[in-house]
């Protein structure tokens, strides 16, 4: 076995258990919570006690604890959710349109945002002391540094109250009833809809990769292998493209981790703009009490970080494998 | 530093000495420079900010001329920032706002710098499996979502500061911990390390004797964003609704101004607390970069 191919091994395992963790702790502390949903039912009078029985039974909530563990635990991981506690619906089909919504405004966000400000980023480091560099210095630690919800509210304020130039709320107009995936998500309308949340995801995200873009090319201008290219004879932009592709692999894991925290969506994001997406979903689910449907989307969240962790720490490994597995740490 | 022999006057000479080179080192830096002063605003805001609001952020409601609660009231003599909804004074309300959200960000920030800290020092000093632990334990709280948990977590305990600030600190802590761990790693096969542990020194003494003053500017850096990361945090839960529900903070302004639906036409409301949020933690970030330029000198932004 080669070395990666034991560091695979060794991740992987490594993952899977964090997996089990995970999933362990979401349970402890979702039986901790007081009270439970049936609770509200039974008080609000749409469940008589016999019938809330009746249900705790379905639900597999009287068995003994230890049972009830081991089968939560099955569930999740072949993805077998069950029924959301209040909509009565099975809970793939409300966390599926959700978590689609939030991946087809955030996965475009991050793509757009690490070209565009790994670019940027380069052209800034390549022009240190520049206006250009300070500039994009200030703005960056502005965007990344402030809370969402104020960029967010901001660009809302002046774009959709003042100007009024696009919609506030939700993801298409209240009077819109698309059929289909092509009819909601091709339509002039939900473009209006989509274009201030996701510039507002694409400055949020922009600081650090133009910071790490920026760093990588100072840190490696003054180096020798630029040097000899410069003897070589060859332009500054030629000379720029190879500093940035020698400081494209933080960039790259990055990229990846950022990926894995794009399941989580921007809570915050969601909750200003509206956004039937599985952050807001969460929330409204955390207030209701919704067991089934809290704990398949924390799972969802969860799982994705550690794999695209895995991916990112993979990714590290194969493409630099003087960077050794226990030294680099960062 | 052995400061036994020195009378108390020269420890505060020293002390103030001390504060003097810092301002002058951030005043090499305009943006730090301006950072510094937010900061400082903003910490005599949390400390007197209750104590200077000209009326009670909560129980007073202003009144019109004739009477009636001024609902929405735009800024006036009266009321210089205005009035909110329910009648309430918006300066008043900014300046007693500024408190929890100091505490939050510096208990949260310094507790998270903390134990980062220690761990990162522990992990790397003694390498092998306490290693391997810690540093799965950091793996853990990277890959359990933070915002979703501390959602979770606050649902079952009624919110207060200091519960916010426990919660992020345990989340947090995790950042200090990786890079000041790589710190230690590169520092203590060092000669003067090797050379302690020779002539005798036990491990706690080489640990924070030796190593921890050549990784204590990181872990300062990292409690500076540990501070920023806590505010930022604790204005989301506020923003919300799991925030502090006893305190008036300006996360929790933001939510009343938000879910009211007043956002549309109150500006006056929004603006106070959404620019105080935004400059206090670019602030601190724009000082923090000045400190990672010192620490790393090959990004610094000037030639």
């Amino acid at each position: 076995m080669s070395d990666f191919q034991r560091f695979l091994v060794k991740r992987t395992a490594i993952a899977a258990v964090l997996t089990l963790v995970a999933i362990s702790v979401i349970f402890v502390i979702l039986r901790l919570l007081p009270g439970s949903p049936f609770e509200t039912l039974i008080t609000t009078g749409n469940l008589t006690p016999e019938q809330a029985q009746e249900i705790i039974a379905a639900y597999g909530l009287n068995e003994p604890i230890l049972q009830q563990y081991i089968k939560y635990v099955e569930n999740l991981l072949t993805f077998q959710f069950g029924y959301s506690i209040r909509r009565s619906q099975p809970v793939w089909a409300i966390l599926g349109p959700r978590l689609l919504n939030t991946l087809l405004l955030l996965i475009p966000a991050l793509i757009t945002t690490a070209v565009l400000s790994s670019l940027l980023g380069m052209y800034a480091g390549w022009n240190r002391g520049s206006i250009t560099e300070k500039l994009s210095i200030v703005v960056t630690t502005f965007l990344r540094s402030t809370p969402v919800f104020i960029t967010a509210i901001f660009l809302l304020i002046v774009f959709g109250y003042q100007l009024g130039l696009v919609p506030t709320f939700g993801m298409r107009s209240l009077t819109a009833s698309p059929d289909g995936l092509i009819e909601t998500y091709l339509s002039v309308d939900f473009l209006h809809h989509y274009v201030l949340p996701f510039t507002v995801a694409v400055l949020f995200y922009s600081g650090d990769f133009l910071l790490l873009a920026r760093n990588g090319v100072v840190e490696k201008k003054g180096s020798a292998f630029l040097k000899l290219h410069e003897a070589k004879g060859l332009t500054e932009v030629e000379q720029l493209l190879r500093a940035g592709r020698n400081s494209l692999l933080p960039i790259i894991t990055y990229f990846a981790l950022r990926l894995g925290m794009v399941f989580q969506g921007l809570i915050l994001l969601e909750v200003v703009f509206a956004w039937p997406g599985i952050g807001r979903l969460l929330v409204v689910a955390i207030r209701q009490q919704d067991y089934p449907l809290i704990q398949a989307a924390v799972f969802i969240m969860a799982l994705a970080v550690i794999v695209m962790n895995l991916v990112a720490d993979s990714l590290y490994e194969y493409l630099d494998p003087t960077v050794s597995t226990t030294g680099g740490g960062t | 530093m052995s400061t036994g022999s020195a009378s108390v006057r020269e420890r505060l000479v020293g002390r103030y000495g001390w504060i003097v080179d810092q301002l002058r080192f951030l005043a090499g830096d305009r943006l730090a420079l301006g950072g510094a002063v937010v900061i400082a605003l903003f910490g005599f805001l949390g400390l007197f900010g209750p104590l200077l609001a000209p009326h009670d952020p909560v129980a007073y409601s202003a009144r019109t001329a004739s009477g009636s609660i001024a609902v929405l009231d735009a800024p006036n003599l009266d009321s210089w920032f205005g009035t909110t909804a329910f009648g309430k004074d918006v300066f008043s309300q900014f300046l007693a706002g500024a408190r929890p959200t100091l505490i939050v960000g510096l208990v949260g920030g310094i507790g998270t710098g903390v134990i980062g800290f220690l761990v990162g020092l522990t992990s790397g000093y003694f390498g092998g499996y306490v290693d391997e632990l810690l540093m799965r334990l950091t793996d853990l709280t990277f890959s359990l979502p933070l915002t979703p948990m501390a959602l979770l977590l606050l649902t079952f305990v009624r919110p207060n500061v200091w519960l916010i600030a426990l919660i992020i600190m345990l989340f947090l802590w995790k950042m200090p911990a990786r890079v000041v761990r790589s710190e230690v790693l590169a520092v203590k096969n060092r000669t003067f390390v090797r050379s302690a542990r020779a002539s005798g020194a036990g491990h706690l003494r080489t640990m924070f004797y030796h190593i921890a003053p050549n990784v204590l500017a990181t872990g300062f850096l990292y409690t500076a964003y540990g501070i920023a990361w806590s505010i930022s945090l604790q204005a989301s839960l506020a923003f919300l609704g799991f925030g502090d529900p006893t305190a008036t903070s300006w996360g929790r302004m933001l939510r009343q101004v938000f879910a009211s639906g007043a956002i549309r036409v109150a500006w006056w409301w929004v603006l106070p607390p959404a620019i105080g949020i935004a400059a206090v933690t670019t602030s601190v970030f724009l000082i923090g970069r000045r400190y990672e330029e010192r620490i790393n000198p090959e990004i610094q932004s000037s030639q």
